[in-house]
């Protein structure tokens, strides 16, 4: 797996005039690496990951993923993308309030046409990788957010990804917990060679990245 | 886990929502049923009376009107059963049987029956299914010769075929078919009517028609149970046809001129005009329904996708399509359809069912016919309502869930 950006810009248009969150951004990323993304409030950390995640398009500059141009791909490409390389780890978790643990871990692979059995044993492979297969048959509201976190983890890995894109996975945790997660997540890119970007404030987080971006009014510094 | 699982749990989730949801589109699927339901049996007792009633001229008081015929009002206006005598007596052409009645409607068990009186030697028994059920008697000569336009169709003039009751003790009576199933009844056994025992001689075959729903009994102890002695609610007169051509109906105004005297042909009119209204009735419901339910449906899902934005931007974000987001949308909203039209179904057609024989003196029957059409109105309502809400959520930013920096 090969991530390049080149030349990024993303301005946003605001009554006040246009805002650049973007500026000239290039970096690229290769297979098995974990890159920390820092930088203050309004920097255009996330911006910089929802233009990696296809999920907003970028002013100008492209962003090659392999060899696939995620900066002009349509939506329906860009869906494609998605669900066949990228895993999500958000700070909310943003699991689904009526599917149970080993549910969200399927749910990515709800509109895919592997077989029924199959899912369910790879998701119960991941909870039992994140320490949660006794929790399966357990709703959202039933877990701490340590555990919530980690089956959202879980989910970002079912669709066996090349890279997982991670805002803020710690934000919602206290100090343990979080290093439990940052834990987890620098195993799983260990171990199965999965890139990690991950936007944080945390010091200690950034610590994790043996690649460190830091942005400032949406340079790279 | 599949998208069908996933819009089924989420269904189940906001099921104590979707009562509101529900309630415009069931209770308009239910309205819309329940005229049909009476309507058609409605439709059809006009067919069958015409075709069994035998009669063709109803006598009935001043100031009455059909529907106190049919629905056997307590108030309703009665006359004196002498105008039978007056009318036998003045040797009027045409007049080939008359057979007055008194009807009531009277409470057996709690349910509400209307007592019909009769008598026996004059009543008309025309209908093939009367005969059916064993109840034959001396036959009817007509006084004018068979149709000749009917002879030329193939069939011979009925009225010549026509037998009355002979006979009815005081004691006796018979009980229309639903009657008899609604309170139990079987012949022979014994029934209590108005504090007086009866033996019930005969449960009529079904007909299909108001006699369905009626206990018929002597017209004189009739008249001593109900306290309405010598009065009757109406004559059925059984006329020439040729004679109704040549004003036999004038001819009996100037000898009963405080009656109202109408001919079988206007009583079905009026019923049809009635079945027509109706009909406008249930189709003015149809574009109520459309316009409400279609709202109704629509303000639920949008507040339903308002609720769910991170839900379905997290769908949105590890790739779910807007057409698969389009179609979990409209596949809730044809749940929604299917569920409101059953329940719509079955609430119309037993209000039809409980409300027809109250008001209508119509026993209704489910139509098994409407739930197709419940369903398709109920489901085409839903997703019409849902098409807009399908579309925002469609436009909903997949990354909602994530803040920005």
């Amino acid at each position: 797996m090969n991530l390049t950006i080149t030349n990024l810009c993303k301005q946003y248009h605001h009554a006040d005039g246009p805002v650049d969150a973007l500026k000239n951004v290039n970096f690229s990323v290769n297979k098995g690496d974990f890159v920390t993304i820092t930088g203050s409030s309004g920097s255009g950390k996330t911006t910089l990951l929802l233009c990696l995640a296809g999920l907003i398009k970028s002013t100008s500059g492209t962003i090659l993923f392999n060899d696939f141009r995620i900066d002009s791909a349509s939506d329906k490409q860009l869906s494609g993308f998605r669900m066949n390389n990228v895993g999500f780890v958000m700070q909310s978790f943003a699991l689904i309030p009526y599917l149970t643990a080993i549910e969200n871990v399927m749910l990515p692979l709800a509109v895919s046409n592997i077989d029924k059995a199959q899912k369910y044993n790879r998701a119960l492979e991941l909870l039992k990788l994140v320490g949660l297969e006794n929790r399966k048959n357990h709703l959202p509201k039933e877990l701490s957010a340590g555990q919530q976190q980690r089956v959202a983890i879980a989910r970002a890995l079912i669709n066996k990804p090349t890279l997982i894109l991670a805002d803020e996975p710690t934000g919602n945790l206290d100090p343990a917990l979080s290093i439990e997660i940052l834990d987890l997540l620098k195993s799983i890119n260990q171990s199965q060679a999965i890139t990690i970007l991950m936007v944080t404030h945390s010091p200690l987080a950034s610590q994790y990245g043996n690649h460190k971006i830091h942005l400032t009014d949406g340079c790279l510094s | 886990m599949n998208v069908r699982k996933l819009v089924w749990l989420e269904f189940k989730y906001h099921k104590s929502q979707l009562i509101s949801g529900l309630l415009a589109i069931t209770l308009g699927v239910a309205v819309i049923v329940g005229i049909r339901s009476i309507s058609v049996v409605s439709e059809k007792a006009v067919a069958i009376n015409l075709d069994n009633l035998g009669a063709n001229i109803l006598v009935l008081p001043q100031g009455s009107n059909v529907d106190n015929y049919y629905t056997a009002d307590i108030d309703a206006p009665t006359f004196p059963e002498e105008y039978v005598e007056l009318i036998a007596t003045s040797s009027l052409a045409g007049v080939d049987n008359m057979s007055p009645k008194l009807t009531r409607r009277i409470s057996i068990n709690g349910q509400k029956i209307v007592l019909t009186g009769i008598l026996p030697k004059s009543e008309l028994a025309s209908k093939p299914i009367w005969q059916n059920s064993g109840l034959f008697g001396k036959t009817l000569k007509a006084s004018c010769g068979p149709n000749p336009s009917n002879e030329s169709l193939g069939y011979k003039d009925e009225k010549l075929q026509r037998k009355s009751i002979d006979s009815l003790a005081p004691d006796e009576c018979l009980v229309g078919y639903s009657a008899a199933r609604r309170l139990n009844l079987k012949e022979n056994a014994a029934i209590v009517i108005e504090g007086k025992t009866f033996r019930i001689a005969k449960v009529i075959t079904e007909t299909g028609t108001i006699d369905d729903d009626r206990i018929f009994a002597h017209l004189h102890i009739v008249q001593n149970l109900l306290g309405i002695k010598e009065q009757i609610s109406a004559i059925e007169i059984m006329g020439c046809c040729n004679a109704i051509t040549e004003g036999l109906l004038g001819k009996l105004r100037n000898i009963l001129p405080d009656t109202k005297i109408t001919t079988i042909g206007q009583i079905v009119s009026t019923q049809v005009q009635t079945n027509k209204m109706m009909n406008k009735v249930s189709f003015v419901f149809l574009l109520i329904i459309l316009f409400v339910g279609g709202i109704s449906i629509g303000n639920f899902m949008w507040a339903n996708v308002n609720e769910r934005r991170k839900e379905i931007g997290m769908f949105r974000m590890i790739g779910f399509s807007k057409g698969i987001i389009y179609r979990m949308l409209l596949a809730k909203a044809f749940i929604l359809g299917v569920i409101g039209g059953i329940i719509g179904y079955i609430i119309g057609t037993g209000a039809a069912m409980w409300l027809g024989p109250e008001f209508a003196n119509l026993s209704v029957r489910p139509l098994p016919g409407l739930i197709l059409v419940s369903l398709l109105i109920s489901v085409a309502v839903s997703l019409i309502g849902a098409v807009i809400p399908a579309w925002v959520a469609g436009k909903i930013d997949p990354f909602i869930n994530m803040q920005e920096g």
